[in-house]
């Protein structure tokens, strides 16, 4: 990837951060966060918990809402009004630590329910999608069954098959593999693998790190609400430049 | 110490043998295992447990044997319509069966909809049927029925207060080719026979009886008296006291011997009630046989039994194939809309054999019948004789009704299934029948109320003022339900509102009918309400009370959806958000559909006690299932038997209580409820 890399700084950043601070109640979350990313690009945020990387990214697709400074995606600025709130919502995915499946509706309505309600595809069409997606990421016979009776693995991988749907344009992960049995962290690693390799914009917070050194073009590393470092995987690794950098490597690795 | 044996040091046991699995010990596994686990696994559980059994088997005992021996369940057979229908008009009858019928069809839908419909459980329902079918059958065939004892006699017969005399003359109905049999009641030739017999009796017989058991009743007290008396265990006052019970005690004369019971010979006609002609005649005595007819017609016959001769006497007669029979009039519409006039109707209690025949007359003089109140049942009942008189002709009454149900349950899976067949697509095998039950839990109900009910002028509206019985108590309940559901939810959503007026209504709303018991609901629908607004005391009593029930009812519904609207993991949401799914997508393809499965069980509580509440109606003069006991227990027929009409209601209360909590924990535990929870 980092072939390629070069080339995609020449466009212009699909995600712009500028100065983003976030508090609950009194608390500063984020602390002037800015940020760019390209199309293709895919970033991967490490840290500490309670470091912010969840909320910042949650920022992006508005599920918290920030105080002050300006988010950009795909052009529109994240504000108030509900209608830019929906379209950027249209353009981004969001995969989720605790995979927040539709516990009553199968796999297939899973997929298709939204397709049908804010992509309008007719029902055919929207269970079509759903299953190319589902053999995207290797369970197309899980179609029938509910969410209960898979796998955290398979769940995952339904969840992103899920996001994918409504061809965002951009995939926000949030601790994707935390909540998996180590045995079934590399299937949904491999579709995330897959997906990076396909072309797509991803914001990843994991604490795979070894996802991070193959996979990202970017890494950022939070502490305490900012950005304490950022770097491409080798650079980040091999030669991190700050204490809490360093720190928190050695404890990981 | 050193003798003590060192324990072998086994660090690591590596078994690499063959794994073989062994039955587990007796005790740990199977019903004796259970047993021991559950009822006797500690000193106070095998005390609880022994508490228990004495209790219930205790209070079983006295039930069953109070049923059996004492109980008159004439009360319920012959009063089974209004029971279920109240006054309901009998010409739309048709309608409210019709009705029945289709939920039942519908349920059988959502049977094969929603659960695994296993046919065992079918062919074991057809088996109980058919032996609830068969068993008045064999009863018949193999149990006589109890005999009724008249008595002739040309002197009074008292008893303590109430002197009767005995009748000459006894209508009574009959089927074309039934045995019609009658003697001298040999046992009754002693006062202690007599005393104890048991059977239908006439006012006379009964006297005769009562007199009999009185005089036994005193001869022993008068026998414990002087017992007492001879032993020195008394105070000097204790025996002042009973030496005067003593001497006020006096021994009535033998019964038998005081009217002289069956000495005389007593001369018996039965004549035919149109025509007054004479079938047989003869002349009994203690030691002559038995007088038999073989009655030719169905209608009315007369039994004239009188004493031979002029010296006072009387006798007891025990006569089969005559019953008591319960008088019903009421006017009935003819064909043409106007009234027909005074029907009366006369229904023999023990097979509910009805006739509309008159009655006959003799001199232009109604003949007195064998009617009911004056020709009970007295003296403890003999398992036989319930099995004969009661239980049988209930069984008949409700087996069809029972078979029709059944029928239609069965075929309404087999309905649900064939159309799953055809229409739904293989990767979803039950849709079709999903979408049919669905669409049948909504429409059925409104059909069947509208078909009970009326619509314009295609079916005639019924006076809502005649509804009542189980019917009455079934729409109350469905209404309730269906109205309230809507309202429930509504204000549900309501309190967790982002708007505070719309929370703070709803909140206002709910804590306020919390706050306010239903009785307080009714009256304020009954009685206030006129008063609010002229016009709306046109509107029928019974639909105020439906709207009052379903305002009640919906805070109460509110509360628990909210509960499940709570419980449902902010992740849901956020995720549904993610997706760019607006508000009220969310809530209607999200939230919602979670929240209300999560509380199935506490809104079939609520149903079941809202079917229960029904019964506060009562109080604002509806006539519902409790409300029509009171009034079945009013008529002179079944002054007294409020027991076994609450028996009965009990019984119809707990039948329907059960199945919906039955259904709840199928809906539960089939795949809309079981496999869906994460």
């Amino acid at each position: 990837m980092t072939g390629t890399s070069a080339a995609r700084f020449h466009d212009e950043p699909i995600i712009t951060c500028r100065k983003v601070n976030k508090w609950f109640g009194d608390f500063h979350v984020l602390k002037d966060i800015s940020v760019d990313v390209f199309p293709q690009e895919v970033v991967v945020i490490i840290g500490p918990s309670g470091s912010g990387k969840s909320t910042f990214i949650r920022c992006i697709n508005r599920l918290e809402e920030h105080q002050e400074g300006e988010i950009i995606v795909d052009g529109i600025e994240l504000g108030h009004n509900v209608r830019d709130i929906a379209a950027i919502r249209r353009e981004i995915g969001m995969v989720f630590q605790q995979f927040n499946l539709f516990p009553h509706l199968t796999v297939l309505e899973n997929i298709s329910l939204a397709q049908r309600w804010v992509r309008h595809r007719p029902h055919d069409e929207a269970d079509q999608r759903a299953m190319q997606l589902l053999e995207r990421v290797g369970i197309p016979e899980q179609a029938g069954k509910y969410p209960g009776q898979l796998s955290g693995g398979q769940q995952q991988r339904v969840a992103i098959a899920r996001a994918l749907a409504m061809d965002p344009k951009i995939m926000l992960f949030d601790e994707p593999t935390s909540a998996l049995d180590p045995e079934m962290i590399k299937e949904v690693l491999d579709v995330m693998k897959t997906l990076a390799l396909s072309g797509m914009t991803m914001l990843v917070v994991t604490h795979e790190m070894g996802f991070a050194r193959e996979v990202a073009d970017r890494v950022l590393f939070f502490d305490m609400g900012r950005i304490v470092e950022a770097g491409t995987p080798e650079h980040f690794f091999e030669d991190p430049q700050h204490e809490r950098t360093k720190l928190f490597l050695s404890q990981i690795l | 110490m050193t003798d003590m044996p060192q324990p072998e040091r086994v660090v690591t046991y590596v078994n690499t043998g063959e794994v073989v699995n062994r039955p587990a010990p007796l005790l740990t596994a199977g019903p004796l295992a259970w047993i021991r686990r559950n009822l006797f696994s500690s000193v106070f559980d095998t005390a609880l447990t022994f508490l228990f059994a004495i209790t219930v088997i205790g209070a079983i005992y006295g039930l069953v044997n109070w049923s059996i021996q004492q109980a008159n369940w004439f009360v319920v057979t012959l009063n089974l319509r209004q029971f279920m229908l109240g006054r309901y008009e009998v010409d739309p009858e048709w309608r409210v069966h019709l009705a029945a019928m289709l939920v039942v069809f519908g349920t059988g839908i959502a049977l094969a909809a929603f659960s695994r419909v296993r046919w065992r459980t079918f062919a074991a329902l057809a088996i109980v049927a058919a032996v609830l079918v068969a068993v008045p059958v064999v009863i018949e065939a193999a149990l006589p029925l109890p005999p009724l004892y008249v008595t002739a006699g040309n002197m009074p017969i008292a008893s303590g207060s109430v002197t009767q005399e005995a009748q000459s003359r006894l209508a009574f109905t009959a089927r074309a080719g039934e045995e019609f049999r009658i003697a001298v009641a040999a046992q009754a030739s002693g006062d202690e026979a007599l005393a104890v017999q048991s059977g239908f009796m006439d006012k006379a017989t009964n006297n005769l009886r009562n007199a009999a058991e009185s005089r036994l009743l005193a001869q022993a007290r008068l026998a414990e008296l002087d017992r007492l008396l001879a032993s020195d265990l008394l105070t000097a006052n204790q025996r002042v006291a009973l030496t005067g019970e003593r001497d006020r005690l006096t021994i009535p004369d033998p019964v038998v011997e005081r009217y002289a019971v069956n000495q005389a010979a007593v001369t018996v006609r039965v004549l035919r009630g149109t025509t007054l002609e004479v079938l047989a005649e003869a002349t009994l005595s203690a030691d002559s046989g038995p007088l038999s007819v073989t009655l030719p017609d169905e209608g009315w016959y007369v039994l004239e039994k009188t004493i031979a001769g002029d010296a006072p006497a009387t006798a007891i007669l025990r006569v089969d194939g005559m019953y008591p029979l319960l008088q019903r009039s009421f006017s009935r519409a003819d064909a043409g809309g106007g009234s027909a006039g005074r029907v009366n109707q006369y229904i023999r209690m023990t097979d509910n054999f009805l006739t509309e025949a008159p009655l006959p007359k003799i001199d232009g003089q109604d003949v007195p019948f064998a009617v009911i109140i004056d020709n009970q049942y007295r003296g403890v009942r003999p398992f036989a004789d319930y099995l004969r008189v009661h239980l049988a002709p209930f069984l008949k009454l409700i087996t069809p009704a029972l078979w029709q149900a059944l029928i239609l349950l069965a075929l309404g899976v087999v309905a649900g299934r064939l159309a799953d067949r055809f229409f739904s697509p293989a990767d979803r095998p039950r849709r079709t029948s999903v979408r049919v039950a669905t669409w049948l839990i909504i429409v059925l109900p409104i059909v069947a109320f509208f078909l009970a009910y009326g619509v314009g002028n295609v079916l005639p509206v019924t006076d809502t003022r005649n509804w009542g019985g189980l019917l009455l108590t079934m729409m109350l309940t469905v209404v309730g339900i269906i109205g309230s559901f809507p309202l429930g939810v509504l204000l549900a959503l309501g309190r967790r509102s982002d708007l505070p007026v719309v929370r703070y209504l709803s909140i206002l709303y709910i804590e306020t009918v919390r706050g306010v018991p239903l009785v307080t609901v009714l009256f304020m629908a009954q009685l206030l309400v006129p008063f609010l607004n002229p016009a709306l005391a046109d509107i029928d009593a019974v639909f105020r009370a439906m709207v009052g029930i379903t305002l009640f009812s919906a805070a109460y519904l509110a509360e628990n959806v909210r509960g499940g609207l709570q419980a449902i993991p902010p992740g849901q949401v956020e995720a549904a958000r993610a997706l760019g799914l607006a508000g009220w997508q969310i809530t209607l393809f999200i939230t919602l559909p979670q929240a209300l499965r999560a509380v199935i069980p506490a809104l079939v509580g609520q149903c079941i006690s809202l079917f229960k509440d029904t019964s506060l109606v009562t109080i604002v003069g509806l006539i519902d299932l409790t409300g029509i006991s009171n009034a079945v227990v009013a008529q002179t027929e079944f002054i007294g038997l409020r027991r076994e009409a609450y028996v009965f209601i009990t019984v119809l209360y707990f039948v329907f209580s059960y199945a919906m909590s039955y259904v709840s924990r199928r809906l539960e535990m089939s795949g809309s409820g079981a496999v869906r929870r994460a």
